[in-house]
Formats: structure tokens, sequence, C-alpha cells
């Protein structure tokens, strides 16, 4: 690995001016990606910025009905978290299902969310969830956030700080996963809130997580497994590699949304 | 011989003596060691899988920060550097002699440090840079220009076969570096027309890699006012290492130290020289500095030696009563674009026929040479591939004849009083009972229960499956072993040549010393891994290690307590016929005198001994077995599947394993463990995938190369029976491998039983989700056609 700066700031505001005095400064929030890209030499910013070390992104937080998690907090306190675990479980269950033991507690859900990872978990939730991700310059909506694969509308510089939640009546995710990379092949995550229901489905799709539409008009009509029997998703927009052909994507898809409806408040890891 | 009564620490599950060191991180593996004014080195490796090397430019790199040298296959040639001497066609008494298409010679293609004609892999190094770190070398190696002229290439098994496929070699006519034959040909077409039912398969037992945790390095440097060099290089032998390094660099054996203590993981992997080995060694003369090279786990993947990777066609001919009346079959073996070993091949051929007694049998043996990273023995090299296709065999017939698949197989056992049993190929298996490990199994497997489970599975909506193998196999292994056995005051050492990478020698190699010498276990220390102190050695592999060291041990204890005795007669002024040894003491039958082992160490170097008595109380021994044994057993296992993803679970893993005897039954069950994870890997995740429109290789890391974990697997249930083997004084055949053998077919016996609804289905290994959730949506479709038809 080429040798560069490392830097840790200890506030949101050192982290933006260490940042614009770097130049190929790039930020790091848990590195799960970003270490074995600049190991391969595929990256190659001349400062890394650490944000895990800025105490006032590490939080859980409820005010009225939104959760709120700093971008900081690592997938293992939002396993273990009581406040998570009572208002959103299946969001606890899916951090807890991330990886494994090193990874949930060094990985990050601001920094999950910044990658916006096409296999990972967190935009499934945040997108599933109709969540506000916030910055240092502004909120951003899941459904504008997420713009493509390894895409957010993040700008350059620009800093996750934590993501807003609205608590939902209920919310389910069942994802299943590779059997090398533990990624999701296929995963689903449903709530039914304030806004109606949302479908929002990772690591299947062509370009990174999405909302299945079709799933989400017919649980607003019916919100149980059933409702589901007679869809489909259209392979073609499914990605296809080693361990998944479009339809064998789009097959599970269908199989996650429908086990996700039978487990309601919880997430479900098949393999 | 023996005094199995007097046996206190052989048999016994004792703890091992290397853990506490290793899992307190006293460990010392290779990278552990860095020698002052060392430097880096780091490879230039080909992206392509088969070009022509046009020209290297190095001016570039040579002007970057650091850099000390860069080196290619021309620089390699000019110093004279010898290729590294694999002698990869397997060469005792009693392994199964390959040649050249037409009885010819095997022809090795030449394994330069670097080559100075083609790469023949992606992957393959063609220069070296050396630098003053480790970042500076490998940012130099990526400014070395080297220009290529793209050659057609082939990476498949059965088109690198093809007349017309790319050559590797120019020296051959095609890429068939082997072709042999074996059995009786004649009769065996003969019972193949009388047949009145004959089966086929053909199956291709992918291509895998070993994966250790330790990614290979070395450490090499040299001593210009001694002229010796010195390599710390983990292997599965430093003797062999030494050896071949010497001949490399040209220099006599005396002149190379090679060291090697503790491995994290080898598999195989290890037991050829790496081209950095000899590069390293070779730069730290050229530059008065030690050189230092630890692989990337991206470069593990693509550049350790593989495994596997078997294309095999197999018939069996049947009578009425399912009697097997001749098997025929053709194995074809990648060996990649150069030849480490043809082991695989070799110890697959003698053991085609499995554990069934078929009387006549005929083999054709190939292998080719293709663009891919050589393949060299893997644990249980060959074994998993043969047993694969008389098992998959065996059910298919069952299957299709209609015959209950373990009555089939019960018609067809070798039985106990045919032992020795020359196999139709003329491998003599030494010992076992077939049936007996059968039966075992089947009581530990809950074989009754079995339907009942079945139910249970389907009301959840889960397929169960239930595989079933026996298994045979051999362990032959370099024939010469030895020993030094040193008696001192304080305790005994044992000097030995074998390697072990999480084996436990240091252990039971102590047990069976200590019993042999009827000293406490605490008191026997291993010395392994130094080639200034281990003299000689076989090193580790085809599990050999514990039946030759403990061989050897016999040998070496006869003439250590020969020695102990004409020392203890001097001591106590009696003939030497008066003195009486029995568990670990030397008296005189009528008085109450005694010595101890100890005791005689302190008068071992007295200088008033006569000359006779002189020179410590130690012996160095050498054996020599050719003799092989034939570890064997049976195996079950019940897998769940999920029909709507394709997702499978282990339910249920049970095995009966003859390892003649158990020295520790603790390691051995360990070993058999450790054993299934890898060939349950083979059978459902792991594959060296190479992309057939580039020939690149697409598993560089363990994003995409499914190792096996614990959490996909169930809490096993293995036992272990001791049919003392008679080739060998403690009657050991080998642990290492049994649980590997019949793993990929035990796990594919088990998804063919999930499927049968579907009909027969054709799923290659590894068996992932995507190809179980294919399967059974074809089979669906072909029932609903068949339905409407």
């Amino acid at each position: 690995m080429h040798s560069l700066r490392y830097l840790r700031p200890a506030n949101v505001e050192e982290a933006v001016r260490i940042f614009n005095e770097n130049e190929d400064a790039s930020f790091l929030s848990g590195g799960h990606t970003l270490l074995p890209t600049l190991k391969l030499g595929l990256a190659r910013p001349a400062a890394l910025v650490d944000l895990t070390g800025i105490k006032s992104l590490r939080h859980i937080t409820v005010g009225g009905d939104v959760l709120s998690i700093g971008a900081a907090t690592c997938h293992a306190d939002v396993a273990s978290s009581d406040i998570v675990r009572r208002h959103i479980p299946a969001l606890a269950g899916l951090a807890g299902s991330i990886g494994d033991r090193h990874v949930r507690n060094r990985g990050t859900i601001g920094g999950s969310v910044a990658n916006n990872d096409p296999a990972a978990d967190y935009p499934a939730a945040v997108l599933g969830l109709g969540a506000t991700v916030v910055t240092d310059r502004r909120g951003l909506v899941a459904d504008d956030f997420f713009t493509g694969l390894y895409e957010t509308a993040l700008e350059s510089g620009e800093i996750v700080t934590r993501i807003d939640f609205p608590i939902p009546q209920i919310a389910s995710y069942a994802k299943f996963r590779s059997a090398a990379s533990r990624y999701s092949v296929a995963a689903v995550f449903i709530s039914h809130g304030q806004s109606g229901v949302r479908v929002a489905v990772t690591g299947a799709g062509t370009n990174g997580v999405f909302r299945a539409k079709d799933l989400e008009q017919a649980l607003s009509d019916d919100f149980r497994p059933e409702a589901l029997a007679d869809l489909h998703i259209d392979p073609a927009s499914m990605s296809s590699d080693n361990v998944g052909t479009p339809e064998y994507r789009a097959s599970l898809v269908m199989v996650m949304a429908r086990r996700a409806m039978a487990h309601p408040g919880t997430t479900q890891s098949y393999k | 011989m023996l005094n199995e009564r007097a046996f206190k620490a052989v048999g016994k599950p004792l703890p091992r003596k290397e853990d506490l060191r290793l899992v307190t991180g006293k460990g010392r593996f290779t990278d552990d060691f860095n020698m002052p004014g060392q430097v880096w080195a780091s490879m230039v490796r080909s992206p392509y899988p088969h070009a022509r090397i046009v020209a290297i430019d190095v001016a570039d790199a040579l002007g970057m920060p650091g850099v000390l040298g860069v080196y290619t296959g021309v620089d390699c040639a000019r110093d004279g550097l010898q290729p590294i001497p694999h002698n990869p066609v397997p060469s005792t008494n009693f392994d199964m002699k390959l040649t050249g298409p037409g009885g010819t010679k095997v022809f090795i293609g030449s394994h330069m440090l670097l080559p100075a004609d083609k790469a023949r892999h992606v992957g393959e190094a063609v220069a070296m840079v050396v630098a003053d770190t480790r970042d500076q070398a490998q940012a130099a190696a990526e400014a070395v220009a080297v220009e290529y002229e793209e050659l057609p290439w082939v990476a498949d098994t059965l088109a690198a076969a093809e007349p017309d496929a790319p050559r590797l070699w120019d020296e051959l006519p095609d890429n068939v570096l082997v072709d042999s034959s074996f059995g009786d040909a004649v009769a065996t077409d003969a019972a193949f027309a009388r047949a009145p039912h004959v089966v086929t398969m053909t199956a291709h037992i992918g291509r895998v890699t070993g994966a250790p945790l330790e990614p290979r390095a070395a450490l090499g440097s040299y001593d210009a006012e001694t002229g010796r060099y010195t390599l710390y290089a983990g292997s599965g032998g430093a003797v062999r290492q030494k050896r071949e390094m010497a001949e490399v660099l040209n220099e006599p054996p005396e002149n190379l130290r090679v060291i090697s203590f503790d491995v994290g993981g080898n598999f195989g992997t290890r037991n050829r020289a790496y081209v950095e080995f000899g590069l390293v060694l070779w730069a730290s003369k050229k530059l008065g500095r030690p050189v230092k090279f630890r692989a990337e786990r991206s470069e593990s993947f693509l550049t350790d030696y593989q495994g596997r990777d078997l294309v095999t066609e197999v018939s069996l001919a049947i009578d009425r009563d399912g009697k097997f009346l001749a098997m025929r079959a053709s194995n074809l073996s990648n060996v990649g674009s150069r030849c480490a070993s043809l082991s695989p091949l070799s110890k697959g051929a003698g053991l085609i026929t499995g554990s069934y007694d078929i009387p006549v049998a005929t083999l054709r043996a190939r292998a080719v040479y293709s663009c891919t990273m050589p393949t060299q023995a893997y644990r249980s090299s060959g074994r998993p591939e043969v047993t694969f296709a008389i098992e998959r065999l065996v059910d298919k017939a069952a299957r299709e004849l209609g015959f209950d698949r373990l009555e089939l197989r019960r018609r067809n056992m070798v039985r106990p009083e045919q032992m020795p049993y020359v196999n139709a190929v003329g491998s003599t298996y030494d010992s076992g009972e077939y049936e007996a490990n059968m039966d075992k199994l089947l009581a530990l497997a809950d074989w009754q229960g079995i339907e009942a489970r079945r139910a249970d599975a389907k009301a959840r909506g889960k397929l169960l499956g239930v595989g079933f193998a026996n298994y045979v196999e051999s362990s032959i292994g370099t024939p010469k072993e030895r020993a030094d056995v040193i008696v001192r005051p304080d305790g005994v050492e044992v000097v030995i040549g074998t390697q072990p990478a999480g084996q436990g020698h240091e252990t039971s190699f102590a047990q069976v010393t200590a019993d042999l010498l009827g000293v406490p276990f605490d008191n026997v220390t291993i010395t392994l891994g130094d080639t200034d102190v281990v003299s000689a050695g076989g090193g580790t592999h085809s599990g050999r290690s514990m039946r030759h060291a403990s061989t050897v041990l016999a040998l070496a204890s006869v003439e250590i307590i020969e020695k102990g005795c004409a020392l203890a007669a001097h001591c106590l002024g009696v003939e030497r016929d008066a003195i009486q040894f029995d568990e670990g003491v030397f008296r005189v039958a009528d008085r109450n005198t005694s010595l101890s082992w100890f005791d005689l160490a302190g008068r071992a170097d007295d200088k008033s001994l006569p000359e006779s008595l002189r020179g410590g109380l130690k012996v160095r021994c050498d054996s020599e077995m050719h003799t092989p044994v034939f570890p064997n057993g049976a195996c079950c296992c019940e897998i769940e599947v999920d029909p709507e993803t394709g997702g499978l679970e282990i339910t249920r893993y049970s095995t009966v394993d003859d390892v003649g005897r158990c020295i520790n039954p603790l390691i051995v069950h360990g070993q058999t463990h450790g054993g299934i994870a890898q060939g349950v890997g083979q059978a459902l995740w792991e594959q060296c995938y190479i992309d057939p429109g580039s020939g690149q290789p697409t598993n560089g890391s363990f994003m995409d190369y499914g190792m096996p974990r614990f959490d996909n697997m169930p809490s096993f249930k293995t036992q272990i029976v001791e049919v003392l083997s008679p080739t060998n004084p403690f009657g050991v055949k080998a642990g290492g491998e049994g649980g590997t053998t019949p793993a990929p077919a035990v796990i594919m016996s088990a998804m063919e039983d999930a499927l049968s609804e579907f009909g027969p289905m054709d799923i290659e290994m590894p068996a992932t989700g995507l190809k179980i959730w294919s399967a059974i949506q074809q089979g669906r479709a072909r029932l609903a056609a068949s339905k409407t038809a």
C-alpha cells in the first residue's frame, strides 16, 4: 500500500477543515471497502480523514417518532442497542446480520450508507424506512440520496452526521447471503408506517438499492404475505454474476419479500 | 516387539504441547523473522494467461526511490540458475508408474525462477524488484515495463487435451505429458461385453486452493565470509527445500541452511518449492543484503500451488445380482503450466476400484499442461477424486438398476478375509474391515431415523438428503526418514525431518517416544525444521509422518536401549546380559540397584568410560519403508435443501475412520474435523474459477472464494477404528486425510437424494445456491412437461 497521511479529527468542523486543507483526501469511517481498495492500489488518496473518533457522531437517540443514529455508530452498537431493539427491531437485527463480529465492531452506518455498495444492508433499511440522511450541510431524504452503484447525492467533502429513521408500525428484513462474501445476493426490507408501505431491495438490482413499487402497491392494499403470491420481479432489472443470474435474483427477491412478511418485526438471514 | 501394556501415553488424548506457544503468540512463522539490513522483494506478474516476453524495460523502475535491483529471466539464465527440480513423477516401489505417450519419459517443462521465454499463466512472476522497503518494491514493480506478445491460450482441462489446443511447450506435439494405461484391458473389455448392465458417469472434480492462514513468505540471506545461504521459508519439509534450492543455485547442499519452524497451514500448497524461495537467496548474494518476500493474500490466491482439477470418466459392468464385474476409468489431470507433481494422478490411479472387489479393471491416466497455476498434491492427493468417481457411480448404478444403495455396496465390498487384497490395478490393501465400518457408521448416523427426519424436514418446507460413501485411500509418501534420539540428564530430545503445519507432531511423536523408552511424556521434546540440526527427513505429506516417525523411532529405541544396557552394565559392574530393561529402568535381576535413563545420561559423558561407550547416550537411525498403508472408512451426512432459494444446511455429519493405531485421539479427531471441512468446501463453495473468455482467474479474495466456516458445519460425529496395519511396528495407517477423502462424494450423494423427486440431476461442484435452484427449476419444468405430454 502506498504511504498516505492518516488524520483523526475530534469534531465535524475540524474534519471539514482538514479535508479541505488536504488535496486528494478521503473520509474513512470503518474502511471495510476503502482499505481493501487502497491495498489493491485501486484508490490512492493522499490523506485519510478518520471520522470514527468524532464523539458527536456516535449516538443512538429517540425523539418523537424518529430514531436517530449517529453516522460513526458501529454495527455492533446498533445491533445491541435497547433503543433500536425496542423501536425498530428489524433494524437491530439487520445490523447484527452484517458481515461477521470483526466487521460489526469496525464498520459504521454512515460509512455503509455513504459508500452505497449495491449489496450492503443499511441502504435497504434507509430506503425501506424512508429515512433522512443528515449531513453537515443539509438533510437528504432516502429517495433522493441513493443515486446509483456506489453513488449518492453527497457532494465532495460533505459528511453524513446521522440518519433519522421514522419509527414504523412494523418493519422486517429478509436476506439471502453469499457463502463467500456474506453480502446479500438479494434482500428485502419492508416497512409499514406513517408514510404507508415501503419495500426496498438490495443486493439484486443492476442499479443498486431500489424500491419495488409493485410490491408496495400490493401490500398497501393488503398487508399480508399472501398479497405477494402472484407478483414477479422483472429479471431485466436484476444484476448478474457468478453468485446469481438475473432469474435467480428475481426469484430470491420475491422469496425474501414473502419471508419478510411472514416474520414481522425481525431480520431473517438465509444461506 | 511392542509392549502395549506399557503404553502410558500412546492412545491418550493428551493436550498438544505446541498449543500454549501458538495461542500465546510465541509461534515462529517465517514472517516473524527479520534480519539487520533486510530489504524487500516484489514480483512483476503476468497479466496474460499465455504471452511471449518480448522485452522488459527496467529503467524507470531502477530510478525509483529505494530500488536496489530489478531482475528478469534473462538475468537468471545469465547467472546459470537451474530449474526447480520438482521431481514430479512418483517413484517409490509402490507408486503407479506414469509415462509419457507410448511409454516415453514424461516431459517436464523447465521451471526456472523467472522465465525468459514466455509467461504461461496469469500471475506468473516474470521479473523481481528489490528495494529498501516493501512499499517501494511494490511501487517499482508496477513501473517495470514488460512488452508481451499475447498468445493463444487454454485453461480448461478437457480443451487442453485436444490435439489442436494452443501448446505451452514446444518440446511436445500437444499438451499431453502423461498417457499411461493400467490393469487388464482385454479382460475388462470381455467382461463389459457380456455384462447385462453398464453404468457410466463423467465428472470434473474442480480446482481449489489451500488458502493457508499464513501467506507464503521467504527470507534469504547470504554470508560472504562462510559462503553459506540461509533461507527462512515455511514448507512441508525443510530438507527437501534445501536440496532443491541448492540445485537451483548450483551450490553443494551443505552451503544452504533452510529454517521452517512453525507453519500456518499447508494442505499440500507448501510441499513444492516456490520461485520466490530461490529468488530471495539469489538476490541476497547479488546485493549483499538479506532479502524478504511476503505474498499478499491476492498473490496467494493467484500463485499458491493449487489442487485437484481432474476429469474422470468411469464405467461399471454389473451382473443381474448386482455383482460388479469390471470397471473402466479414464482420468485426466490438469497439472497447470508446469509440472510440480503427478502425485494426484498417480495416487488416484491405484485406487479406482475403491472399497470394492472388482475382478478386472483398466485405467487410462493422462495429464495435460494448461495456462493455469500448477497443481500440486492437495490434502488427500488424488483420493477424493477417485472416491467421488466410484461412490457416485455406485449410487447411480443403484438408482438406475433398482438396487438399494447400501445393499449394492455390501454385495461388493472387499472382505477382511481377503486381506491383504490386491485390487484390479495392482494396489495391495494392507488391512481393514470395510463392511464393519459401514455397520458402525449406520448406527452412529442413526440411519433408522432418516425417514422420520425426512418427514420433519418436509413439514418445514425443506428437502432432506442423505449422503453415503465408503472410502479407501493410500498413504505412501517419501520412503526415507531419519531420527536422532538423544537422552540427556534432563530429558529426551528427538530430532526428525517431518514438518507439521498444525498436525501436532511435537505431541504425538513425544507420546510414541515416551512409551518406547519408558520415560514421562513431559520429558520428551521434538526438534524440527532447521536443516543445520535436522540432517535428513522426508517431510510431511501423504499422511506419512506418524507412520514413518513411529517406525524410525521404534528402530531407534531398540538401538538406544541396547546402548543404555551396555552403559548400565558398565556402571553397575556386571555383564551386559545381566541387565534387564523394563519401563524405563535398567536393573540387575538379583539386586536392588537400578538406573534410570536420566541417571545413565548423567554418566554418558564421563571421560573414564571405555571407548565403545563414549559419545553420549544418543543414536541416529535411518529407516526406509516403501510399503503403503490403506486407511479406510465410511461417511454419512444429511443436508436440508431450501427449495425456494437453493440454500442448504448440513444437519448431520458422521464418519467412521480406520486410522490403524491412533496415537492421540484428540489430534486425530481434530484432523478429521478439519479434513471434513476441507472436503465439504470443495463440494459446496470453493473453486478457482477461470473466466473462459479472458483466461483470468476471478477468485482473487475471500470475497469470492467461499471458505468453509464453522457456522456452515454441524457438530460432527467422528468415530475412530483401529485395525492395526501389519506393515509397521505400531500398526499406524494415517489420520490426516480421511476426513477429506469421502467428503465431496458424500455431499453430492446427499444432494442427489434431496432432489430425487425432480429426477436425475447434474450439478457440478461446487454446488452453489444458484446451481441447486437452477436444477430444481429444470426438474420442475421436466416434470410439468411429462405431465402434459
